[in-house]
């Protein structure tokens, strides 16, 4: 793929939206401008916990993921709101429809950030960073930061440097300048635990990871280690792919209950819900399962995740929940329980799986086998398919999380 | 009680018996074997409360003694020390010696093994049957009817009526038909049963399978009884009794097609030959999925297709092939456990289209049938 732009030195953007939730709403009400907001998982119950808040917030030490008395305790004005996802989705659409009018090579990451491939486009990036910048300020009065590197990684640290509404450069020769004095964890691709193992080798900084072996590196961390080395001397060779998107492998809901707890009904309630809701997402992507993971965390927070391979592809809620059940009868330990998951695993497309006639309901594929042969008949009389699949999109409550991606290609239909 | 007994006779019954036995049972006791000394004989039982098999071993049989020095009374061991010992005894005859205080002394040669039981009061008591219902058959016959449907039963939990065996007797022909709503198999027999009919008995396919290797392989008979909720099989030495699954079994014979549009008569064996070899390169998580296609000249092609692996495409023979051209899809695992099931060298295929199920036959028997239904490729 794109050999001869393999070759070339690559222009990567990445945009990062500012505090986006908030900024979203801010943007729809402006009269939140200005003030201290936050979003919250859900203000009433304990797992209340803030999702993101506005820099005026941030100011008063408010971070995402605090629990939501703490944020009133260190900011006793603020402002807390329930997400409002369908408004997020949509103005994320509505980004990533700009972007595509860049350049056809975008990667959306999540529902506020995304990679964009500039090298073939014509001007000078910066020009192009400042005018894109403008553009989403101006049509949805969103900030944004733009970082311009040479690859994936440098781009992302470039993004994260100056907030909100930066636009910076990170350049190889900038490397030494600008990435390595930083603390290892800021790394991107360095979470906590991993922080932690190269605190121990007295690997403090992005500079001090680009300087160690690598043969004590993978050792340490597998072969991520080496990749991680690689990209603190500003090596990211991974491409700015269009199909990321696409390549779902798994589809997952998780939640915390109300209270702890061992009632058998409450708990079976919950999977009805948590099923749902994977049941809405994979039936968008119009795909089946053939895994089905189950997550339980206990009241002291030991969590086990279970899965079970199936013997056939699966899509609907009765499926889920009747595996689902099943799991948690043969693992649930007894204790009480703080959280259920419910995570589809192994997924495919449904073109892309042979689906296997059941002899009590094939009349109703073969059904259908007759209409897609007319279609196909009349398609070639006349040139495009003549129907449309209508699908039931119901737009309430969903998307759910921010961390569902199963929505990021919207912005190409 | 205490006995002296013949190691082998011992060996196959403990064998046998321990096919019912579990190590997860809800049922403590239930991980033991119940060993009962009467003046006829010994008799051994295991049960996992699904499953229960009594074996008896004659005191004599044809002039063969086996068991001597009797004296009654009944324990029962742990099965799993138990069966591991009998298996590893140094001599030829066994003697067995239990206490009032249930200790148990196992002696073989210049080994002693000292045991402790528990009451033979404590394990619970198998339900006796009480029935007229019942009809003889050959035991070969019975297990060839095991072999040629069990294998299509349903693994999965999600229909528990499907990982049962139906069983109907009526008008004097027994009806094996399992299936797991993918392929079905069934079989018929007629058995001499003057006044006994039954339908909707469903038999766990796991029961069939522990029966089918606890029964010899031999020119006797069995009696099977049906009750409501158990069923019994029983030869000279061996009783062996199932819980039967609740619940209406559907109604398939009305699924099986009458009609068919292309009929391949073939040797068995090529079929099973092409196919395996086809199905090296089908994946399994898709279903082993293998693609047949007439061609002219008494020819098909069977093909397989996984993009990440590769292609394999083979021409084979057949001794006639009749009706409209077909291409259709199939698991290949589900054809080769059909074709195997047969155990016969002709086979007749009769399709009904490429999207609905169609059937494997015996060329001169329609007492054997496999259905199989097709893969939708999209």
């Amino acid at each position: 793929m794109n050999e001869q732009k393999q070759n070339k030195a690559r222009v990567i953007f990445h945009l990062d939206m500012n505090c986006f939730y908030a900024s979203v709403e801010m943007a729809y009400d402006p009269a939140l401008k200005g003030k201290a907001l936050a979003i919250a998982g859900n203000p009433e119950e304990r797992k209340g916990i803030i999702v993101t808040s506005s820099y005026e917030a941030r100011a008063k030490g408010v971070k995402t993921t605090m629990p939501l008395w703490k944020a009133k305790q260190l900011c006793p004005n603020l402002i807390i709101m329930r997400p409002n996802f369908n408004r997020y989705r949509q103005a994320s659409r509505q980004i990533f429809k700009m972007l595509a009018e860049i350049t056809p090579y975008i990667q959306p990451v999540s529902i506020d950030e995304g990679y964009l491939d500039v090298t073939e486009v014509e001007g000078n990036p910066i020009e192009i960073a400042k005018k894109l910048q403008a553009d989403i300020q101006r049509n949805l009065h969103l900030p944004c930061s733009i970082g311009i590197a040479p690859n994936k990684f440098l781009a992302k640290m470039a993004s994260d440097m100056k907030k909100p509404m930066g636009i910076t450069i990170l350049r190889k020769r900038d490397i030494p300048t600008l990435l390595w004095p930083l603390a290892i964890e800021e790394m991107y691709g360095v979470g906590t635990k991993t922080a932690e193992k190269l605190r121990k080798l007295d690997i403090l900084t992005i500079g001090d990871l680009a300087a160690t072996d690598s043969y004590v590196l993978k050792r340490l961390l597998g072969i991520n280690g080496e990749r991680l080395k690689n990209r603190a001397n500003g090596i990211d060779p991974s491409p700015v792919d269009p199909e990321a998107v696409n390549e779902f492998k798994s589809i997952g809901s998780s939640q915390t209950l109300p209270e702890d707890t061992v009632n058998e009904r409450e708990l079976k309630q919950l999977i009805q819900v948590l099923a749902d809701n994977v049941e809405k997402r994979i039936k968008r992507k119009q795909a089946a399962a053939l895994s089905l993971q189950l997550t339980i965390r206990y009241h002291d927070r030991k969590t086990i995740t279970r899965s079970k391979k199936l013997y056939e592809y699966i899509d609907s809620k009765n499926e889920i929940v009747s595996i689902a059940l099943e799991m948690l009868q043969s693992h649930w330990n007894g204790e009480p329980i703080r959280l259920l998951g419910i995570t589809l695993q192994d997924v495919e497309e449904k073109k892309n799986i042979a689906q296997q006639l059941d002899i009590f309901s094939y009349e109703k594929e073969e059904g259908k086998e007759k209409i897609s042969a007319v279609i196909e008949k009349l398609t070639k009389k006349y040139g495009e398919n003549p129907f449309k699949v209508l699908t039931e999109e119901k737009q309430e409550n969903e998307p759910r999380t921010s961390f569902q991606k199963d929505f990021l290609d919207d912005y190409k239909k | 009680m205490r006995f002296i007994i013949q190691r082998d006779q011992l060996l196959a019954s403990v064998q046998d018996v321990s096919k019912a036995i579990s190590s997860r049972t809800a049922i403590p006791i239930l991980t033991g074997m119940k060993i009962e000394a009467s003046p006829n004989g010994i008799t051994l039982t295991g049960s996992d409360s699904d499953i229960s098999i009594e074996s008896f071993i004659p005191q004599e049989s044809d002039g063969n003694v086996y068991v001597e020095e009797i004296k009654p009374g009944s324990i029962v061991l742990q099965a799993r020390y138990f069966s591991e010992i009998v298996r590893k005894l140094p001599e030829q005859t066994v003697e067995i010696e239990a206490d009032a205080n249930l200790k148990v002394i196992i002696r073989s040669g210049k080994a002693e093994f000292n045991l402790n039981g528990q009451s033979a009061e404590e394990y619970p008591q198998l339900p006796k049957l009480q029935t007229d219902d019942s009809f003889t058959m050959p035991i070969d016959l019975l297990k060839g009817m095991i072999k040629q449907t069990v294998f299509a039963v349903s693994a999965m939990e999600t229909r528990p009526i499907l990982t049962g065996v139906s069983v109907t007797l009526q008008g004097g022909s027994l009806h094996f038909t399992a299936t797991d709503s993918h392929r079905l198999a069934s079989r018929t027999i007629p058995v001499e049963a003057s006044n006994v009919e039954f339908a909707n008995v469903v038999i766990p396919g796991k029961s069939l399978n522990e029966l089918y290797k606890t029964l010899d392989d031999s020119e006797e008979t069995v009696e099977i009884s049906v009750t409501n909720n158990q069923v019994l099989f029983q030869t000279k030495h061996l009783n062996f009794l199932s819980r039967l699954l609740d619940g209406n079994y559907p109604e398939t014979s009305r699924l099986i097609p009458e009609q068919s549009k292309t009929v391949i008569q073939a040797k068995t064996k090529d079929l099973i030959h092409t196919i395996d070899r086809a199905s090296l390169l089908a994946k399994e998580e898709r279903n082993n999925v293998v693609r047949l296609t007439t061609l002219d000249n008494n020819q098909l092609e069977i093909t397989s297709n996984s993009p990440e692996i590769g292609r394999v495409s083979e021409e084979v023979s057949v001794q006639s092939l009749d009706g409209e051209e077909l291409k259709i899809s199939f698991s290949a695992k589900y054809m080769l456990d059909a074709l195997k099931a047969m155990e016969v060298e002709d086979v007749k295929i009769n399709f009904t289209g490429a999207m609905r199920p169609f059937i494997i036959q015996p060329v001169n028997d329609d007492q054997i049938l496999q259905l199989i239904l097709p893969v939708r490729t999209y």
